[in-house]
C-alpha cells in the first residue's frame, strides 16, 4: 500500500498493437509533484503518456491513482481525475476561447451540457489564472500559438483534475510563452497540489521546472530521479547519443564538437572574457589551448568542452609558480596568442606575465579570433 | 461578459424567429400554390371545417399536405444528418451521403426491381421502400464493421467512398443483364422527389425521423465534446467507440429514411448546416441541432415549391433544385471562410 | 458479435417484407361470381391472350386483365351493383376523361375516333407521331399531365379523370399506381406489349372499343387486319431468313427474342427469323443483347436484314449501316443488297400490323429489283459507285 504516493505505476509495459515498446515502468509520484519525461524522438514518451490517460491500452502492469487502478475507473471518473493538453493542432469551428475552456466542465455538467453558475465561475478562474480572460470572446482559430496553449491549459485546469498530463506543451512556443506556461504549471503544483506529468524537449526547462525526471530510451527506463541526479554530463550524453557535442550540466546547455587537431592558438582568458573567443574558434574549427583559468571561473566550464587543453588553478588560490611554468612550456608551441583580459587581479596576476612572455617570444598577437 | 452572452442570445433568437417565419410562409405558399387554383376561402373551409369541393379537398389533403409534411420531416432529417457528419469528420464538405448510403440503397432497389419485376411483372411500393432502407443500412453496417478496425476517423470517409463505389459497380453489373426499361427507371430513381407521398408514408417517416432527431438533440453534450477532436473528447469522458457507432447509426438512419421515401436529395445536408451555423455564429450542438432541423425543413419546403410549380405540369427533381441553390451557398460560405 | 447479429436480423426482416410485396397471381381469365348478375357470354378473341371480357345481362361487362386486375364496366343508364368483390374496380360509362400514358393505346383510340374520350396524356405534344393526337394536344383538348413517374396529380384530379390507362412502365414506380388509386382514380395497365402474336396487340382495340362504346367499329377494324393474315396463310412459307436488329451505342446488336411479336410478324409473313431460340421465353424482356461477334457468327447468313430504326434513327445507306460495325460488311444480306430499314412510325401504328405483315411478305417474295419502298419499310440504298445502283 503506497499511502504516500499519489500516482504510481507497477511494472507498466506500454506499446502499440500488443507489441511492447517500453517495459517495467515504475513511477512513484507524490501529490503536487512535477514529473518530466525526456529522451530522444520516438523513444516512447508519448506512448507512456497516452497509456496514463487511457488513450492507449497498456500492455501489462497497472497504473494507480490514489491507490485505485485506472483499469477499473469509469470514463467519468477518469475525466474528473486526469486532464490532458495535447500537441495536435485543434481545428475548431466557430468556437470562442471561452467555449473551448468551458468544455473542460463536461464531467461536471448535466445531461445537455449546460453550464451552471458555478461552472462559469470555474471557467473564469481558470482563464484568469493563465492570463487569458481577455481572449474569451475571440475565435479560437484566430489567436496565436502561445495564446492557444494557454487556453488549452485553462481548459485542463477547469476540468478540476488531480493530474494534468501534457505532451510537449512548449513545442510551438517562443521563450516568453514557454516560461509563462511552465510558471503556471509550477504554480498549479505548489498551490493547488496538482500532479503534473509531461514530456519536454527543452532540457534546460526540464531541469528547472521538474521535481522528478524520467529518461526514456530503449526498452526500459534508464533513469528516474531528481534533476540533480539526472542532469549529469555522462548520463545525458548517453541518453541522447552525443558524439557530436557535449552536455554541460552547469549551464544546462549543449556545446558543439571540440575542434580537432594540433592547437596553434593560445588563449589567455578569465572572468568570462574567453567565452566569445572560444565559440568563434570552435565555429572556425580551430583547436586551441587556454589558461590560466581558475576552476570557479566560468570560462573554465566552457574551456573543458571546447579547448584541446586547459591550464587551471584551484579556486580562490593565486596562480602557483608550478602552474605558471607548465603553462609557459605549453605556450611555446603555439605561434598565435589571443589575450582576452584587460585587467588583472591579485589572484591571476601571473597571466599578465604570461602575456608579456608571449609578446617577447614574438608570437603573433591577435585582438580576437575573428581575425583568423 | 454578460453583454456578449446577451449578444449571442439575441442572435439565436433572431435566427430562430426568421426560420419560424420562413417556415410558416412556405407552408402557406405550398398549400396555396399548385397546378390547380384553390381560393383562400376554400382552403380555410377545407382545412378547418373539413368541407368543400371534393376534388379540391382531395388535392389539399391527399396531394399537397402529405408532400408538405414529407418536405418538413425529410428536409430536417437531411440537415441533421449533414450536421452530425460534418462535426464528426471535422470536414466542411461532409454530407449525409459521404458514407456511401445512396449507392447502397440504389443497389438494393436495383436488385429488387430487376429480380422481382422480371418474374412477377409488378412490385409493391412498400417493398421498394424497404429495399432502399435495407440497402442504406447494409452500407452503413459495412462502414461500422470497418470502423472497428480503424484508428483514425477520416478513414471512415474513405471507407464510405469505397463502399459507394463497390455498390455502384454491383448495380452496374446488374443493369447490364437487365433490359432497357429497367435502366431508365433506375436513372429516375437517382433523382429525388417528394411526389406521391401518402399519409401512410408520412406516418412511417415521422416514426423514424422524430425519435432519431430527439436522440441527436439529447446527445448534444458528447457531440460538443467531439468538436475538440477525439483526443480531448475521450479525456472528457466520452466513450469514443460507442460514440462513433451511435453517430454512424443516427446519421445513417436519418439519411436512409430520406433515400427510401424520396430518393437521394443532394446538398441539403451540406449547405443547410453551414448556413445555420454561420447565422448563429456558433456550432454548439444544443442550439445548432434544432435549428439545423428547422433550416432543413425550410430549405426543402422552398425547393419543393419551386420544383413542382416552376414548370408545371412538368416537375423538376427536388434534388436538382436543391443543388442549384445549394452549390452557390456552399461556395460563398467557403470563400468567406478563406478570407477570414 | 451482437451488432452483426442485429444486422443479420434486420436484413432477414426486410427480406420478408420484400417477398410479401411480390405480386399476386398471374390469373388470366377466371369466371368470377357476381351475385346479382347473369353471365351471358364471352368476348371472342382470336389472338389476344392478356385480357378477357365476360358479358352480363343488362349490358354489364367484366374485364379481366392478365395482371390479375378486374374491372366491371357499368353502362351509363344502369346502376352500379352493390355487392361486388373488393378486387373488382367499377368503371361507369361514359368513360370520357381518360389519362392516357400507354402510347400504344393512343393509336387504337385514334383509329376508333375516340380521342375526345382522352383528356390527359403522359406524353408531350411534340413527341406524338399520331397526327390527331398532336393536334389535340396543341389545341389543348388533351393536356400534358407530366411524366408517367411524376404525374401532376392536381391536374389529373381537377380534370375529373375517371380512368388512367398506364403502360407496364408503371410497375417500376408502384407508388404512382398507389397514389392514383388513393385519389380515387382507377388504373388499368395495358398489357398488349406482352402479346406474342402481333395481331394480339391489335386486338386490344376491342377492349378500348368496349370502354368507349364503339365495340362494333373495333371489331370491324380488327377484322380488316386479320384478313391480311388470312390471305397470307394460303401462301407457302419461304425459306428465306430475316435478321431484325439495331446496333446500340455500346456497339452491341439488340435483337428480338424468338417468339416475340416482331418475330411472329416475320413468321406470319412467310419468312423465318434467323434466331431459333434466342432469349429466355420466361422473362418479360422482349430484346436480347448480343455482342457483335456472336451476332455475326449466327446471323451473317440471313437473307434479309430489317434494321430497327425506332430507337436509333433512320439510316440512309448501307454504308451508314456498315459504318456502325465493319463486320456487317460480310453479312450475306449486305452483300446482296437486301437491307431494309423500318420507317419511324412502324411500331406506333398498332392498327396496321396486318398491313405491316403483308409488307414483310412482299419484301420476301417480290423479286422486283425496283421495289424499294413499302408502307412501313424502305430498302437501304448503296451510295457506293462500284455496287449496282439500286435506287429508283
Amino acid at each position: 500500500m503506497n499511502t504516500k504516493y499519489f500516482f504510481n505505476t507497477k511494472k507498466l509495459t506500454v506499446g502499440y498493437n500488443g507489441k511492447p515498446l517500453i517495459k517495467d515502468i515504475e513511477i512513484n509520484l507524490k501529490k503536487g509533484q512535477i514529473l518530466t519525461l525526456i529522451g530522444p524522438n520516438g523513444s516512447g514518451k508519448s506512448t507512456i503518456l497516452k497509456s496514463i490517460t487511457k488513450h492507449l491500452k497498456s500492455i501489462c502492469g497497472t497504473i494507480y491513482i490514489d491507490n485505485k487502478s485506472i483499469e477499473n475507473m469509469s470514463n467519468k471518473d477518469m475525466a474528473q481525475k486526469v486532464a490532458v493538453v495535447l500537441t495536435d493542432r485543434l481545428k475548431t469551428e466557430l468556437m470562442t476561447c471561452k467555449d473551448v475552456v468551458a468544455t473542460g466542465r463536461y464531467p461536471y455538467t448535466g445531461m445537455l451540457g449546460i453550464l451552471s453558475k458555478e461552472d462559469n465561475i470555474q471557467v473564469r478562474n481558470a482563464m484568469e489564472l493563465v492570463n487569458a480572460w481577455e481572449l474569451r470572446n475571440r475565435d479560437f482559430t484566430e489567436i496565436s500559438d502561445g495564446q492557444r496553449q494557454r487556453i488549452l491549459l485553462a481548459r485542463a485546469i477547469c476540468q478540476n483534475p488531480e493530474i494534468i498530463v501534457l505532451d510537449e506543451p512548449t513545442s510551438f512556443l517562443d521563450i516568453h510563452y514557454e516560461l509563462e506556461l511552465l510558471n503556471i504549471l509550477r504554480t498549479l503544483a505548489e498551490e493547488r497540489g496538482i500532479t503534473v506529468i509531461m514530456s519536454l524537449h527543452e532540457l534546460d526547462m526540464a531541469q528547472k521546472v521538474s521535481d522528478l525526471v524520467m529518461c526514456v530510451k530503449g526498452e526500459y527506463i534508464t533513469h528516474i530521479g531528481t534533476p540533480k541526479e539526472i542532469f549529469q554530463k555522462e548520463l545525458i550524453s548517453k541518453l541522447y547519443d552525443l558524439s557530436n557535442g557535449s552536455y554541460n550540466p552547469l549551464f544546462g546547455s549543449f556545446e558543439m564538437e571540440r575542434p580537432k587537431g594540433v592547437p596553434m592558438v593560445f588563449v589567455i582568458a578569465g572572468d568570462g572574457t574567453g567565452i566569445a573567443e572560444y565559440r568563434t574558434l570552435q565555429k572556425k574549427r580551430i583547436p586551441f589551448v587556454t589558461g590560466i583559468l581558475h576552476k570557479n571561473d566560468i570560462d573554465y566550464q566552457l574551456a573543458q568542452d571546447l579547448a584541446s587543453e586547459v591550464f587551471f588553478e584551484k579556486s580562490f588560490e593565486p596562480i602557483s609558480e608550478e602552474t605558471f611554468q607548465s603553462t609557459l612550456k605549453r605556450m611555446q608551441s603555439c605561434p598565435i596568442v589571443i589575450n582576452c583580459l584587460e585587467t588583472y587581479g591579485e589572484l591571476n596576476i601571473k597571466n599578465k606575465a604570461l602575456y608579456e612572455m608571449a609578446l617577447r617570444q614574438g608570437k603573433k598577437n591577435l585582438e580576437s579570433a575573428a581575425m583568423l | 461578459m454578460k453583454e456578449n452572452n446577451d449578444k449571442n442570445y439575441i442572435r439565436y433568437i433572431i435566427t430562430l424567429t426568421v426560420l419560424i417565419i420562413l417556415f410558416a410562409v412556405l407552408i402557406l405558399l405550398n398549400i396555396k400554390l399548385g397546378s390547380v387554383d384553390v381560393s383562400v376561402k376554400d382552403i380555410i373551409d377545407i382545412l378547418f371545417h373539413r368541407r368543400g369541393n371534393e376534388t379540391n379537398y382531395n388535392i389539399l389533403w391527399k396531394v399537397r399536405l402529405p408532400r408538405i409534411m414529407a418536405s418538413i420531416i425529410l428536409g430536417g432529417a437531411l440537415a441533421l444528418s449533414g450536421f452530425l457528419l460534418q462535426t464528426f469528420f471535422n470536414n466542411p464538405i461532409a454530407g449525409p451521403y459521404v458514407l456511401g448510403i445512396s449507392s447502397g440503397s440504389k443497389m438494393m432497389v436495383a436488385l429488387v426491381m430487376i429480380t422481382i419485376l422480371s418474374r412477377y411483372h409488378s412490385v409493391s411500393s412498400a417493398s421498394l421502400i424497404a429495399a432502399a432502407f435495407a440497402g442504406a443500412i447494409l452500407s452503413m453496417g459495412f462502414v461500422l464493421i470497418i470502423s472497428r478496425r480503424v484508428q483514425s476517423v477520416s478513414m471512415l470517409i474513405v471507407c464510405g467512398v469505397m463502399i459507394g463505389y463497390i455498390c455502384s459497380a454491383i448495380t452496374d453489373i446488374m443493369i447490364t443483364f437487365a433490359d432497357d426499361a429497367n435502366i431508365v427507371n433506375l436513372h429516375n430513381w437517382s433523382l429525388g422527389s417528394f411526389s406521391g407521398t401518402s399519409w401512410r408514408d408520412v406516418g412511417v417517416m415521422a416514426s423514424v425521423v422524430l425519435p432519431t432527431s430527439l436522440i441527436v438533440f439529447l446527445m448534444s453534450k458528447p457531440i460538443g465534446a467531439y468538436q475538440l477532436g477525439e483526443g480531448y473528447a475521450k479525456n472528457m469522458g466520452v466513450n469514443i467507440k460507442l460514440f462513433r457507432i451511435m453517430l454512424v447509426l443516427l446519421s445513417s438512419f436519418l439519411c436512409a429514411c430520406v433515400t427510401a421515401f424520396a430518393g437521394p436529395i443532394s446538398f441539403v445536408g451540406i449547405a443547410v448546416p453551414h448556413l445555420v451555423k454561420s447565422f448563429l455564429r456558433t456550432s454548439k450542438p444544443l442550439i445548432a441541432t434544432p435549428l439545423c432541423f428547422l433550416g432543413g425543413s425550410v430549405f426543402c419546403l422552398g425547393c419543393d415549391l419551386i420544383a413542382r410549380t416552376l414548370f408545371a405540369p412538368v416537375e423538376l427533381s427536388v434534388s436538382t433544385v436543391s443543388s442549384i441553390f445549394g452549390v452557390p451557398i456552399v461556395i460563398y460560405i467557403m470563400l468567406r471562410k478563406r478570407v477570414q | 458479435m451482437i451488432k452483426k447479429r442485429c444486422l443479420l436480423i434486420a436484413i432477414v426482416i426486410i427480406a420478408i417484407l420484400l417477398f410479401s410485396g411480390c405480386s399476386h397471381d398471374m390469373d388470366k381469365s377466371k369466371k368470377s361470381v357476381i351475385n346479382q348478375l347473369n353471365l351471358q357470354g364471352n368476348m371472342e378473341l382470336k389472338y389476344a391472350r392478356n385480357f378477357n371480357v365476360d358479358y352480363y345481362r343488362g349490358g354489364y361487362s367484366l374485364i379481366s386483365i392478365s395482371d390479375g386486375s378486374k374491372y366491371l364496366v357499368v353502362p351509363e343508364d344502369q346502376d352500379i351493383p352493390t355487392d361486388i368483390d373488393e378486387d373488382i374496380t367499377v368503371l361507369k360509362q361514359p368513360i370520357n376523361n381518360i389519362y392516357l400514358v400507354a402510347t400504344s393505346a393512343m393509336c387504337l383510340f385514334d383509329a376508333l375516333d375516340s380521342l375526345d374520350a382522352i383528356s390527359l396524356s403522359g406524353t408531350k405534344a411534340e413527341d406524338w407521331y399520331i397526327e390527331n393526337a398532336r393536334t389535340a394536344m396543341e389545341s389543348s383538348n388533351i393536356i400534358y399531365a407530366g411524366k408517367y413517374n411524376i404525374p401532376d396529380y392536381e391536374l389529373i384530379m381537377s380534370n375529373n379523370c375517371n380512368l388512367a390507362i398506364e403502360s407496364t412502365m408503371i410497375n417500376h414506380t408502384p407508388e404512382v399506381k398507389d397514389k392514383l388509386k388513393e385519389l380515387g382514380i382507377p388504373v388499368l395497365i395495358d398489357q398488349s406489349s406482352y402479346e406474342s402474336h402481333p395481331l394480339g396487340r391489335t386486338e386490344w382495340i376491342k377492349l378500348y372499343g368496349l370502354l368507349t362504346g364503339k365495340e362494333s367499329e373495333a371489331k370491324q377494324l380488327f377484322d380488316e387486319q386479320s384478313n391480311y393474315i388470312d390471305k397470307l396463310k394460303g401462301q407457302e412459307k419461304t425459306d428465306k431468313t430475316v435478321a431484325f436488329f439495331y446496333i446500340s451505342s455500346s456497339g452491341n446488336a439488340i435483337a428480338r427474342k424468338s417468339g416475340d411479336y416482331v418475330t411472329r410478324m416475320i413468321e406470319l409473313a412467310g419468312g423465318n427469323y434467323i434466331f431459333d431460340h434466342l432469349g429466355n421465353p420466361e422473362s418479360a424482356t422482349s430484346t436480347v443483347t448480343l455482342e457483335m461477334e456472336e451476332f455475326y457468327a449466327t446471323a451473317k447468313n440471313a437473307d434479309f436484314i430489317i434494321y430497327n430504326s425506332t430507337i436509333d434513327g433512320e439510316l440512309s445507306s448501307i454504308e451508314e449501316l456498315v459504318g456502325k460495325n465493319s463486320l456487317l460488311k460480310d453479312f450475306k444480306a449486305v452483300q446482296n443488297n437486301n437491307v431494309w430499314c423500318t420507317s419511324k412510325n412502324m411500331f406506333q401504328e398498332t392498327t396496321q400490323f396486318g398491313l405491316m405483315i403483308s409488307d414483310i411478305g412482299r419484301m420476301l417474295t417480290d423479286d422486283d429489283r425496283n421495289l424499294t419502298e413499302l408502307n412501313f419499310m424502305y430498302k437501304l440504298p448503296s451510295v457506293d459507285e462500284e455496287k449496282p445502283n439500286e435506287r429508283k
